[in-house]
C-alpha cells in the first residue's frame, strides 16, 4: 500500500528516473519534442523610449515654429490681435464679403499715422443699441477721415430679438421697417419703425455676425465697442474701461477730432 | 500653378512621400520592417507638413501674408490657411490638430518598430489603424472646404494636401502590416 501511495505522488519523478537510466544505458534515444517558442519582446519597455523620442521631435518642431513664426495672442482684450472674421457685409448698396484683416495695415508702427478701426457689436432689437445709434453717428461725423467704422450685427437669444437682413438694412440706412406700435415688428424689440432710429444713416459696413464671431470676441451682451490700432491690435475694449467712454478713448488714442 | 508646385520645400515633402511609398511597395526579405518604416516615414512627413501649415497660419495672422506659400491661383495656401472662417476648429488652427494627431501615430509606430514582439504589439497595431482611420473623415471635410467653401474656391493648398496624403499613406501601410500579421508573416523569417 505504501508503495502504491508513493507511486501515486511520485510517479513523475520515478518515470523521469527510469528515462534517465534508459538514456544512460544507451538503449533508447529520447527526443523531446518542444513546442516552438513564440518570439519574446525586449526586456525594456520601448514605450518609454518612444515617448522620449516623440518628445524630442515635438520640442524641435515647436522651437522651429516659435523661431520662424511665433503665434500671436488673439482675442478682444487690449494688447491682443483682434479676432479675424470673414462674413457678408451690407455697404448701403448690396451685401458683399468682408474680411476684417483686409482693413489692417500690418506695416503700421506706434506713432505713425494710420487708419484706426472702431468695431461695434449691436443687436437691432436691443434698446441700448437703438440709442447708441446717435453716438455712432456723432463719432462718424467727427472721425470718419481717420477711422474705419465697422458694425457687426448679432442676434441675442431674447424674445422679440429676431432680425433679418431687411431689418439690418433699415437700421443702417434709417429706412422704414416695422411700425411704431409695440407689436414686435421693426427695430428696438419691435417697438419702433427703424426709420426713427436716433442719429443719421450710418455710412459704413454692417457685418452679418454669427455665433462664431461672438464667441471669438467674447461678446456677452450688446452694444459692445472696441478700438483697434491700424495694425489690428486691440487698443481699447469697453469691458476693460468702465471709467472712460468711447469719445474720451477716441480723443486719447486717435487724437483730436476734425 | 507650376510656380506653386516648384516650391523647394514642397518638392522635399513630395520626395518624402515618394520614399515612404517606395518603402511600402518594395519587395524585400524584411517586408515587415519595411512596412513599419513606411508608416513611420508617412507619419513624420505628416507632422512636419502640419507644422509647416501652422507656420504659414501664424505668418498670415500676424503679417497678413507670407512668402512661404503662394496666395494666387488655384494651387495656393493664402485663401485656405488665411481664411479666418475655415482655418481653425473651435479656435485651434488645423496645423496644431495635425501635429497632435501625427504625434499619436508616430508614438504607436515607433513602439511597434522598436519592439514588434512585445505583448502589446497587436493592440498597438490595431490602435494605429483605428487612429489613422479616425483622421480620414477630417481629411475629407478639409478637402471639401478648400474646394467649395473658402474665399474664391476652388483652391488646393499644397502643404495641406501633403499632410492629407501622408495620413492616407499611413493608413494603407498600417493596413498592410495588420494583414501581414494576421497571415502569420509578422516575423521576418516567416516570409
Amino acid at each position: 500500500m505504501f508503495i502504491a501511495i508513493f507511486f501515486k505522488y511520485h510517479s513523475e519523478q520515478v518515470y523521469e528516473l527510469l528515462k534517465v537510466n534508459e538514456y544512460l544505458g544507451g538503449l533508447i534515444t529520447m527526443a523531446r519534442r518542444r513546442k516552438p517558442l513564440a518570439k519574446k519582446g525586449r526586456d525594456d519597455d520601448v514605450r518609454v523610449i518612444s515617448g522620449f523620442i516623440l518628445g524630442s521631435i515635438l520640442t524641435v518642431i515647436m522651437l522651429v515654429v516659435v523661431i520662424i513664426a511665433p503665434p500671436a495672442t488673439i482675442g478682444p482684450s487690449e494688447g491682443e490681435l483682434a479676432p479675424d472674421f470673414s462674413a457678408d457685409a451690407y455697404n448701403g448698396v448690396n451685401w458683399q464679403n468682408f474680411k476684417l484683416s483686409d482693413t489692417f495695415d500690418y506695416e503700421w508702427e506706434e506713432g505713425e499715422k494710420g487708419e484706426w478701426i472702431v468695431v461695434q457689436f449691436i443687436d437691432t432689437d436691443c434698446p441700448y443699441c437703438w440709442t447708441e445709434g446717435e453716438t455712432m453717428s456723432n463719432l462718424y461725423s467727427e472721425w470718419s477721415t481717420t477711422v474705419e467704422f465697422i458694425t457687426i450685427t448679432v442676434e441675442l437669444s431674447i424674445t422679440n430679438h429676431d432680425s433679418n437682413r431687411a431689418e439690418v438694412e433699415a437700421f443702417r440706412d434709417k429706412t422704414s421697417y416695422g411700425t411704431e406700435e409695440n407689436d414686435g415688428d421693426g427695430c428696438n424689440s419691435g417697438r419702433n419703425d427703424c426709420l426713427n432710429r436716433p442719429g443719421t444713416p450710418h455710412n459704413w459696413n454692417y457685418i452679418e455676425g454669427s455665433s462664431g464671431i461672438m464667441r471669438d470676441w467674447e461678446i456677452t451682451g450688446t452694444p459692445f465697442l472696441a478700438i483697434l490700432q491700424p495694425n489690428g491690435y486691440v487698443a481699447w475694449n469697453q469691458y476693460e474701461n468702465s471709467g472712460e467712454n468711447i469719445e474720451e478713448a477716441m480723443e486719447r488714442l486717435v487724437g483730436g477730432s476734425q | 500653378m507650376i510656380e506653386a508646385l516648384a516650391d523647394p520645400v514642397l518638392i522635399i515633402f513630395m520626395l518624402g512621400l515618394v520614399a515612404s511609398s517606395y518603402l511600402m511597395i518594395v519587395n524585400s526579405d524584411k517586408k515587415t520592417t519595411s512596412l513599419m518604416m513606411s508608416s513611420l516615414s508617412f507619419a513624420l512627413v505628416g507632422i512636419i507638413s502640419s507644422a509647416y501649415t501652422y507656420i504659414i497660419h501664424n505668418k498670415m495672422v500676424v503679417q497678413g501674408s507670407t512668402s512661404f506659400c503662394s496666395s494666387e491661383g488655384i494651387v495656393q495656401c493664402g485663401s485656405v490657411i488665411g481664411d479666418p472662417q475655415w482655418n481653425n476648429l473651435f479656435g485651434v488652427p488645423w496645423g496644431i490638430f495635425g501635429i497632435l494627431s501625427f504625434s499619436v501615430l508616430i508614438f504607436l509606430s515607433l513602439c511597434l518598430y522598436l519592439d514588434r514582439h512585445a505583448k502589446w504589439s497587436e493592440d498597438y497595431l490595431n490602435y494605429s489603424l483605428w487612429a489613422g482611420m479616425a483622421g480620414l473623415p477630417f481629411v475629407a471635410i478639409l478637402i471639401i472646404i478648400e474646394l467649395t467653401q473658402v474665399e474664391g474656391a476652388p483652391h488646393i493648398c499644397p502643404f495641406c494636401t501633403i499632410a492629407h496624403v501622408s495620413l492616407i499613406g499611413y493608413v494603407i501601410s498600417v493596413y498592410l502590416l495588420r494583414t501581414r500579421r494576421n497571415m502569420g508573416k509578422w516575423s521576418e523569417n516567416e516570409g
